[in-house]
């Protein structure tokens, strides 16, 4: 017996040597340890051996079974090993590149407006919205500016037909005329109208001039405008709010000044500049970044506040000149080319 | 407006340099565009010298090495090395003595040039500073004294300085002007120049050159007072007249018309002279042109004039646009001997729509157009009287012609001192805000005790028309007391920010940051494109309500009915210089046009580009229809809009813009917003120039249709028992769009669970067309998943509702089940 079940072994140790794939060894096992294997015939004889020989022949049995299961066993582990080699295919290469796309980004004006609106919202400003699609009235009339003035020439003002309508622009008067907004100034005339004070709103957006394209002028642009009214604003609150949004955005080494100028809105009226030579490209001692000043009383009795007791400020700049100063981009054009290699710089 | 320094300091004592006039300037609110520097600026250690020697250069071929005879004083002759081709001995020129600072701060030292000792520099002009020639040394007179500064030889330098004035203050368009405000700075007197004519005296009275002046349009012209002077000679004004004119950029003429600019530019008021000899009739109409008639004005063209316009004639022919320009036919010549002065005013409104109409601006429209004082008026022609007879000599003579300027100025602005600080925010002691006040000679005529406060009557004068409410007067107070100087404060915020941002402002961020997210790169195109553009993605009548009456470029005419069209634009810029460009979105205001009225749309669009051109060593698949719908079932969430129950429908037959067959649409104009998407037109996007193909996607709503995807959420029991999968293959035409029977399955697997147990989804995971099925049929293979919220579910159960769902499903006949 001992020498058949070495026989066996040897037979079944050279068979699983050769084995290569899951479904031969499922064979070959059940040729050995299946229901009509051999080792299984084998022990099948146990009851035929005397009583007495059965100890030492079961022994011999199990050892036998025992070492066939290591080959066993060791066969299906090669052969998994050989199924897993096989499922990974060959080692990747590391320093091979992604072929997907890099992260996307951001428009470097809405990077900028968003900073804006971010460091406003901490002073407690929320973002306004409106049309630009206008009207006379919003985007002149409530502003102070007279029927001649220049800036509402149709020289300088995109203007619609007198017969366009525009089902959700809402006019103040029916005959006036349908316009692209020269400002974001005209939301600060609609938030008057619909809220109450106290106010302390942004308003940024796309605005457009009737001009020429170069280096520094592009037929629409975007600005950002804040309005604060309030009982006892000062021009020293304004003067405070500025110097925070600019330590905020550009660092604290940036200083700014005023300068008077004249806006039909406000009163004082002031333009301001900028001392930030820390930035790039940026050889002046004084930019001009903006203009602000204190809501003239006119405006707020044309919006129906009572200019006695309301007082507020109200500033703008231009985002694309901002963008160009904190970047060093020296072409307003390249932000509507839309280059990627221009686009990826920002984010 | 450019304004001389030296011609300044005629009114007011001005030692600053010009940086801190250039300061002063700035800060009183009037921008410095730009300052020029003529004539010599102020030199140490540059004296005239001459050359007695000069030898070639022993180590250089161009040089030259020269003695010059600089005076005693500085030392008699000394050797210097010179550059210039024209050192000739003989030649007095300007030297640099050691020591010297030439501009450019460039200092000049002994030194050795090549070897060869030089004592200082032989100078040419622009080494000087002084604008012209740079070839070769500046040759002084033969006769300048040697060893003298060269500024003693050489006219005084001036400073020009190039201003904005804003059109609230035409007060400061001349010199005495600005001599004012800088007076009011420096806190100087202003010294005006003393007139000696003070009006007619001698009675002389000579009808025969100007008898009267009627005005036919008061409206138009308050005041117009005209002034005859008899006798006088036409020739060429004096040096420093002309000096003075040539200074801010104008170009000597003849006496009377230098004398008439002369005016103008120190005292604002235009004046006009004519020839009187030329005044048919002997009177000055001022009345409105006839429609159609014509002047050749001075600059030499023929001038069609309107109705609206205003014109200075005499009895047969408009002889001056008012205000604006003289004609031809009155212009004062050589022969010139008996002339009128015209010192009059018209209405800023009507010179500004003439100067307009005509295309036609000049110094006097600019001044006119702004607002001139009416009652410095006579006392300018009085001014250019003293100036003529100075310069032309002549004799006044009667009548003097005087229409109008009958009104008289008196203006008072009551504030308090408490209001001014109140406004500013900080403390100006009551002393500076008079002090301040009253240099700019608005004058405290009174004050008013109101314990504790007081109130002051402040005197304004006639020429600031501007200053007329209390809150005027806060800006003059500041602009004296320095705007640099408002103090530093910490900003104050409210104790809670009250109100959200605009919806419009959330809902961009929420798209912008998902499709960031989704390696989208944001791009922002310009609102207006060009006619041709909108062909492809509107009708005619659509075009027509979205232009502009006044666009400025052709290509920009129109405002935009979809942010695709920039986004192709974008993606074509990119491929045309070789940089790869796959997904590009942009969020902007769309206009949409619906039965003859535009709406504003809030507009969210990407594109998708798959370019087999760009080479990867890995492949990737293309995107198709099913990515754009995913990212565009995104957006429309971000919006608000339940897009569970929203259908695309195809898009088939003419798609503006979309393939038909590969793109799809939602809502519409009019329920308030629309998304589309899909492919975009092939042969639309050929033309376009762009290489691949383009999927795109838009989100178009009305600002008030947003709302907000926030808000509070409620958490739903999602069910811990196991799901329970059956799977369906259902036949039906073609042509039937697979979520109507997804519908329909879902429907009738909802009533056949009943109430035992949920059917939790039915999901679409197959679909197959071709071999094994009739023509003209597809399979859809459904994947039906049963829970209950309470036990796991039993085969025999789940199979008994199954068995009644594929029995129903083919009741109508048009499904069938797919073996």
């Amino acid at each position: 017996m001992q020498a058949t079940l070495s026989a066996l072994l040897a037979k079944a140790s050279a068979e699983f040597v050769g084995l290569q794939s899951r479904a031969d060894f499922e064979a070959a096992k059940a040729r050995y340890v299946g229901p009509n294997g051999e080792l299984t015939a084998l022990m099948k004889q146990m009851g035929a051996v005397p009583k007495e020989q059965r100890p030492a022949l079961g022994k011999l049995i199990n050892e036998a079974k025992g070492q066939l299961q290591g080959q066993l066993d060791a066969a299906l582990a090669r052969i998994s090993s050989a199924e897993i080699a096989a499922q990974l295919g060959p080692a990747i290469d590391p320093t091979l590149p992604s072929p997907d796309a890099g992260p996307g980004t951001s428009h470097p004006l809405t990077l900028v407006r968003e900073e804006m609106c971010r460091i406003l919202r901490k002073a407690g400003f929320a973002v306004v919205e409106g049309p630009e699609v206008e009207t006379e009235y919003y985007c002149f009339d409530a502003l102070s500016t007279p029927a001649d003035h220049p800036a509402r020439d149709a020289q300088d003002t995109f203007y619609f037909p007198a017969q366009a309508r525009f089902g959700n622009i809402s006019k103040k008067v029916a005959e006036e005329k349908y316009l692209l907004r020269t400002h974001t100034s005209s939301v600060q005339i609609r938030t008057m109208l619909k809220g109450k004070p106290p106010l302390r709103v942004v308003s940024p957006g796309r605005v457009y001039r009737r001009d020429t394209s170069d280096a520094t002028h592009s037929a629409n642009f975007h600005q950002i405008e804040c309005l604060y009214v309030d009982k006892n604003v000062t021009v020293r609150d304004l003067k405070a709010l500025l110097d925070y949004i600019f330590a905020s955005l550009l660092g604290k080494n940036t200083k700014t000044r005023f300068r008077p100028h004249y806006f039909g809105y406000t009163e004082p009226s002031f333009e301001v500049d900028l001392s930030a030579q820390h930035l790039p490209k940026v050889n002046k001692e004084w930019i001009e970044i903006g203009g602000c000043g204190m809501v003239d009383p006119a405006v707020f009795e044309g919006v129906g506040y009572d200019s006695t007791v309301w007082t507020g400020y109200a500033f703008g700049m231009g985002l694309e000149r901002l963008a160009m100063l904190m970047y060093g981009i020296d072409d307003i054009r390249y932000f509507y080319q839309n280059d990627l290699r221009f686009l990826k710089q920002f984010t | 407006m450019k304004i001389s320094r030296n011609w300044l300091k005629q009114y007011v004592a001005l030692d600053a340099s010009v940086d801190e006039l250039k300061r002063a300037i700035t800060l009183l609110g009037f921008e410095v565009e730009g300052v020029i520097n003529t004539g010599l600026p102020p030199l140490a250690q540059v004296v005239v010298g001459e050359i007695k020697t000069r030898e070639k250069h022993p180590n250089a071929d161009k040089l030259s090495i020269c003695t010059v005879d600089v005076g005693l004083a500085q030392g008699g002759v000394r050797t210097i090395v010179c550059g210039a081709p024209n050192c000739d001995v003989g030649n007095r020129v300007p030297v640099a003595l050691p020591g010297a600072i030439l501009p450019g701060n460039f200092k000049i030292k002994e030194s050795k040039i090549r070897g060869q000792a030089s004592a200082g520099m032989l100078c040419a002009a622009d080494e000087l500073g002084l604008t012209g020639s740079a070839s070769g040394l500046l040759i002084l007179a033969a006769d300048a004294p040697i060893g003298v500064a060269v500024n003693e030889i050489m006219p005084e330098g001036d400073t020009v300085f190039d201003l904005e004035v804003t059109p609230n203050r035409p007060d400061a368009l001349s010199h005495i002007g600005m001599a004012r405000e800088l007076a009011a700075w420096f806190r100087r007197p202003v010294e005006f120049p003393a007139t000696t004519f003070r009006g007619i005296t001698n009675q002389v009275l000579r009808p025969d050159i100007l008898a009267s002046v009627r005005v036919e349009v008061p409206e138009d012209c308050p005041l117009y007072f005209g002034l005859s002077l008899t006798g006088v000679k036409v020739g060429p004004s004096p040096a420093w007249l002309q000096e003075r004119l040539q200074a801010v950029g104008l170009r000597p003429i003849n006496n009377l018309v230098d004398v008439g600019n002369y005016v103008m530019l120190e005292l604002g008021q235009p004046l006009h002279i004519f020839d009187a000899k030329k005044i048919k009739g002997q009177q000055l109409i001022v009345r409105r042109a006839v429609e159609g008639e014509k002047l050749l004005t001075l600059d030499g063209k023929e001038r069609i004039l309107s109705a609206r316009m205003v014109v200075i004639a005499d009895a047969a022919q408009p002889l001056v646009i008012a205000g604006i320009m003289g004609g031809a036919n009155a212009e004062v010549e050589a022969q010139t001997t008996d002339i009128v002065i015209e010192a009059a005013c018209f209405r800023p409104q009507s010179i500004r729509g003439t100067a307009k109409r005509l295309g036609l601006a000049s110094d006097s429209s600019y001044r006119f157009e702004r607002g001139v004082d009416p009652h410095g008026t006579v006392a300018a022609a009085y001014r250019a009287v003293d100036l003529i007879q100075a310069t032309a000599g002549g004799t006044v003579v009667g009548p003097a012609c005087l229409v109008g300027g009958d009104q008289t100025w008196t203006r008072e602005i009551i504030v308090s001192p408490d209001y001014i600080r109140e406004r500013l925010g900080f403390y100006i002691s009551d002393e500076e805000m008079r002090g301040a006040l009253e240099a700019l000679n608005l004058i405290i005529v009174a004050a008013v005790a109101r314990p504790p406060a007081v109130d002051w009557t402040v005197k304004i004068p006639s020429y600031r028309t501007d200053l007329d409410r209390p809150i005027d007067l806060v800006e003059e107070v500041l602009r004296i007391y320095g705007t640099d100087r408002v103090p530093p404060a910490l900003a104050v915020g409210p104790a809670l920010a009250d109100g959200d941002d605009d919806p419009i402002a959330i809902f961009n961020r929420q798209v912008t940051a998902y499709l960031v997210g989704q390696r989208f790169h944001e791009v922002v195109n310009y609102t207006l494109r060009s006619r041709h553009e909108l062909a492809t993605w509107v009708s005619d009548t659509a075009a027509a309500e979205l232009a502009l009456a006044n666009p400025f470029v052709d290509d920009q005419s129109h405002l935009r009915p979809t942010l695709v069209l920039g986004l192709l634009a974008a993606l074509k810029l990119n491929q045309s210089r070789g940089v790869p460009a796959t997904q590009l979105f942009e969020t902007g205001r769309v206009f949409m046009e619906l039965n003859g009225t535009v709406q504003e749309y809030l507009g969210a669009a990407f594109l998708l580009c798959h370019n087999p051109k760009e080479r990867s060593w890995l492949a990737r698949s293309a995107p198709d229809f099913y990515t754009v719908k995913q990212h565009l079932m995104i957006l429309a969430q971000q919006a608000g809009i339940d897009w569970a129950s929203t259908e695309l429908r195809p898009i088939s037959g003419a798609g503006w813009g979309w393939q038909a067959g590969h793109a799809a649409v939602a809502g519409e104009s009019s329920i308030g917003w629309s998304v589309c998407g899909g492919l975009l037109d092939l042969p639309m996007v050929r033309a376009a120039g762009v290489e691949g193909t383009v999927w795109a996607g838009m989100l178009a709503i009305l600002p008030e249709k947003l709302t907000s995807s926030a808000g509070h959420r409620r958490y739903q029991s999602f069910g811990l028992f196991p799901t329970v999968l059956r799977d369906l293959a259902l036949v039906v035409a073609a042509a039937r769009s697979a979520e109507e029977v997804r519908r329909a399955l879902l429907g009738i697997a909802q009533a056949s669970t009943g109430s035992a147990f949920a059917i939790e989804a039915v999901e679409i995971f197959d679909v197959y067309q071709g071999q094994g099925l009739p023509e003209g049929k597809k399979s859809l293979g459904f994947s039906l998943s049963f829970r209950s919220q309470e036990r796991t579910l039993t085969d025999d159960e789940v199979n008994a509702v199954f068995t009644k769902i594929q029995q129903q499903i083919v009741a109508d006949g048009s499904i069938t089940v797919r073996a």
